[in-house]
């Protein structure tokens, strides 16, 4: 990887920036690229964007389908089951 | 503990312990799986329930177990590092010297609880259309908040495919966003 990353190489490190502390070099690598690049800045504030709406939104989704009776009934009778042994 | 309390979590939290798992799995018969045995995990450790957390955190806690599990026995059968698709679908976004393809637009601002409840249905719809392996290891980070050294040991994934899976779930699904009104462009 060359001193100042290729877009390319910029997206891997936001990517991975999300998940682990970058050793140094390519943390700087990666703000020396987003200091000039439109483009992956977006691709970054996207993907931390893209973050928050899913941690907001977890299990609170109330207009998603809920248990399809069937399987409603079928974990009743387990549970009856269960209960009976 | 009788009968009625067993009956009264299914039916006061089985819907929403479904789409909690529904949201992570990604399948329908997973989900309901997940539900079925959090429910029986939860009858037989009652008497190690204190009371002090409500029903729906303690089984909420259950499932995430539950979860994990389900994607820990599904995951063995599929093969990680092959996926050209992925690759490719990557290659396609940037020119030979690693510049992007194509300039990449904003996304707009959602305010209004029906731009919002779009937003969630596509936000949905994009996940489950992520490889399956994929798809849960995303929705386990991204969703679930799992830290990434967890998921790899959980899934006993190596650290390196974890993060290659990530990264690739991640171009996809901001594209898939994109291509679904996200963009500001698009949401005119």
């Amino acid at each position: 990887m060359k001193w100042i990353p290729t877009c390319r190489d910029a997206t891997e490190l936001a990517s991975r920036a999300m998940d682990e502390r970058l050793p140094l070099t390519n943390r700087m690598a990666l703000r020396l690229h987003l200091a000039i690049c439109e483009n992956c800045t977006r691709f970054n504030q996207q993907l931390q964007e893209m973050r928050r709406l899913f941690r907001e939104e977890t299990g609170a989704n109330d207009d998603a389908a809920g248990l399809a009776p069937e399987a409603r009934r079928r974990i009743e009778s387990e549970l009856q089951k269960k209960l009976g042994s | 503990m009788n009968t009625l309390d067993a009956h009264a979590w299914l039916t006061d939290h089985g819907d929403y312990l479904f789409r909690v798992a529904r949201r992570q799995l990604h399948s329908d018969e997973l989900a309901e799986d997940a539900v079925q045995e959090t429910l029986l995990a939860a009858l037989t450790a009652q008497a190690r329930y204190a009371g002090d957390a409500s029903p729906r955190t303690w089984l909420t806690g259950i499932l995430k177990h539950k979860i994990v599990d389900l994607i820990r026995r599904n995951v063995r059968e599929v093969e990680i590092p092959r996926d050209e698709e992925g690759e490719e679908a990557i290659d396609s976004l940037f020119k030979q010297d690693g510049h992007w393809a194509e300039p990449l637009r904003p996304w707009g601002n959602p305010q209004t609880e029906a731009e919002l409840s779009q937003l969630r249905r596509v936000l949905d719809e994009c996940a489950d259309r992520l490889k399956p392996v994929m798809a849960q290891v995303f929705s386990l980070r991204e969703v679930a908040g799992m830290e990434t050294e967890e998921i790899c040991k959980e899934l006993d994934i190596t650290p390196t495919n974890c993060w290659v899976l990530l990264h690739r779930a991640r171009v996809f699904m901001r594209q898939c966003l994109e291509l679904n009104g996200f963009s500001k462009a698009g949401a005119a």
